[in-house]
């Protein structure tokens, strides 16, 4: 892992509709690093990561990836941010009228000029990355919760991006098999080279997984903490930060 | 053979190799010798991975030996992720589960209509189950929804429903003035579309906008309903979903359908009086005719019809509602059934009603 910020999030503030939901956020994100956004629930966090997907603009601050702005700037700019990730949102969000093969090949199709053949083989190696080879011609429907999110991040590795950014990855998804995927996350970080920006609350998964993580808090509408996991288990800057890792409700 | 790959194995650069050199590749075989030089790769993606592998899984197939030059370790870094005999199925080959032999799909085709008859039939058993025991306790009747689907469908609908309505008395005056100017009676032209719309073409048109506005909406409400397992909730709080999501809109499309077909009918009726006050025929004299000819014979044949098609809509839009497939492209599917369900089931009935009419007497 190098020291070299990839995602830059300078003085955002998130929210939908001029009504903020966080106010002046800036952290960067390091090649390499498994960076975790984390929070209660209704903090920001997945609004926080539609800002960083260019899905939506943030009502002010700027967030550029690897040097381009992702909203605000050209087009160009924008595309060329876009390429560089792929996203999985918390339901899979596959296409259920296409088969897992045709779901990973579709990014191919639309964007490479490779032949039938090699589209096929190199969608059948990503499906064969996490696990889900045997499966590549069945439909979304007809595999369990867990092997939907798999088959999401294939599809989200389709065009090798360098990021990857995975919206409430374990949501839904029991322990072994919440573990199961942490495994691969970790596997493919280590074999593919990825950036993972992660938006969770669920404390197994960060503590197994997170390099760094930011802490996202409702009431103050700030980061409240930032660091590596085990640190901020240990010394908790304030009280909300121990609360959220020792799982204590919230105090009166 | 030497194949030399790129400083960046990417897709653009892939594309080229594997349509300029694996025609050629495809003649190597036992004996033969590929060299793979990978010594200048310094990147490598999904693509630059599939080409080692499909090249390695043409050296077994064919038999041909390959030697690497690997300085960067790149195809020994790729064989380590992906055994490829893995990949042993050709890749244009794999195919998803899908039928495309004739004969096969015909077959399930007529599966799938026998099924739907059988769930369409079971449904109808449920709603009438379910309306015997409102008719025993009306309270239990979710009034606040059925006005709801009253209004959506009725209020809603009304100004479509008029402006269809209108035209097509306007385009019904039309073209009979233009037979019975002929014969100078087109003053009967009003007998014509009083009959025409009170009996027939009201309660026909006022059903095919609601097939295509109401049942269509009925099912995608429904169906995503499902999708989002709303319905499984009901379910297990041990609320029937006919009763509880069904029973409240047909109610309402039966109930308004009859109100709408009044309007359609009307508008329809003004439509003809504008085309016939243009031919110098009095409002007064259209207005007689109109009335002579409205017997209440055919204004309530006419309603009742447009009753029962309210029913049909109701029930074909939420039958394949709660039948959906858990997917966005079954609430699609649903949503096209209602409409195709509801528009022959209408024809089917008229054409009942104008047999039964006829042999009444009506």
């Amino acid at each position: 892992m190098t020291e070299e910020t990839v995602i830059h999030v300078e003085h955002v503030d998130a929210g939908y509709d001029a009504e903020p939901i966080l106010l002046d956020v800036s952290f960067g994100v390091r090649r390499g690093e498994t960076f975790v956004i984390l929070g209660g629930s209704g903090c920001g966090k997945s609004t926080l990561l539609k800002h960083m997907i260019g899905l939506t603009p943030p009502l002010a601050g700027e967030i550029r990836i690897e040097g381009d702005r992702i909203s605000g700037g050209s087009e160009e700019e924008r595309a060329r941010a876009l390429r560089r990730f792929g996203v999985t949102y918390q339901s899979g969000a596959l296409f259920g009228s296409m088969t897992l093969l045709e779901n990973v090949c579709l990014p191919l199709e639309a964007f490479t000029d490779l032949p039938h053949d090699a589209r096929n083989l190199v969608a059948e190696m990503k499906l064969e990355l996490v696990g889900l080879k045997p499966y590549a011609d069945y439909f979304p429907a007809d595999i369990s919760g867990g092997m939907r999110k798999r088959a999401a991040i294939a599809r989200a590795l389709a065009l090798d991006p360098e990021i990857l950014f995975l919206d409430e990855p374990s949501a839904g998804l029991d322990p072994v098999t919440s573990a199961d995927l942490d495994r691969l996350i970790l596997r493919l970080r280590a074999t593919q080279r990825i950036t993972f920006v992660i938006v969770t609350h669920e404390l197994a998964s960060i503590f197994a997984i997170a390099d760094r993580c930011i802490m996202l808090d409702k009431p103050s509408r700030r980061i409240i903490a930032e660091g590596k996991p085990a640190d901020l288990r240990e010394h908790p800057p304030c009280a909300a930060v121990r609360a959220f890792f020792n799982r204590e409700p919230d105090t009166p | 053979m030497v194949l030399t790959l790129p400083e960046s194995c990417s897709a653009g650069e892939v594309a080229a190799l594997w349509r300029d050199a694996l025609p050629s590749i495809a003649k190597l075989s036992n004996g033969d010798a590929l060299v793979l030089d990978a010594d200048g790769v310094k990147r490598c993606d999904g693509s630059g991975e599939a080409l080692i592998v499909e090249l390695f899984r043409r050296s077994a197939r064919q038999g041909f030996a390959i030697t690497c030059r690997d300085g960067a370790r790149i195809v020994e870094r790729t064989l380590s992720l992906f055994k490829t005999d893995a990949f042993d199925k050709d890749p244009g080959l794999l195919s998803p589960k899908r039928n495309t032999h004739t004969g096969e799909q015909v077959g399930w085709a007529a599966v799938r209509i026998f099924e739907d008859i059988c769930e369409q039939l079971a449904f109808l058993g449920e709603v009438v189950v379910s309306g015997c025991s409102l008719a025993v306790r009306p309270g239990r009747l979710r009034l606040r929804d059925t006005m709801l689907h009253f209004e959506r469908a009725g209020i809603d609908a009304l100004p479509i429903t008029l402006l269809i309505g209108f035209l097509l008395g306007l385009i019904l005056a039309f073209l009979s003035a233009a037979s019975l100017q002929q014969f100078g009676v087109e003053v009967y032209v009003a007998n014509l579309i009083a009959i025409g719309l009170f009996r027939e073409l009201g309660p026909l048109i006022t059903a095919i906008i609601l097939a295509g506005r109401t049942g269509s909406a009925f099912a995608a409400e429904l169906g995503t309903m499902k999708v989002n397992e709303e319905i499984d909730a009901l379910t297990t709080f041990g609320l029937p979903p006919v009763r509880f999501l069904a029973l409240p809109r047909v109610i309402a499309a039966t109930l308004v359908m009859p109100i709408l077909s009044i309007f359609a009918t009307l508008s329809g009726l003004l439509g003809g009086l504008i085309v016939l006050m243009g031919m110098s025929i009095p409002a007064v004299t259209y207005w007689q005719h109109v009335i002579d000819s409205s017997t209440l014979t055919n204004i309530l044949l006419g309603l009742f019809k447009a009753g029962v098609f309210g029913l049909l809509v109701g029930l074909v839009g939420c039958s394949h509602g709660l039948q959906t497939d858990r997917s966005a492209d079954g609430v699609g599917r649903a949503a096209t059934a209602a409409v195709v369900g509801s528009l022959i089931l209408i024809t089917i009935f008229d054409g009942i009603f104008a047999v039964l009419s006829y042999l009444l007497g009506i």
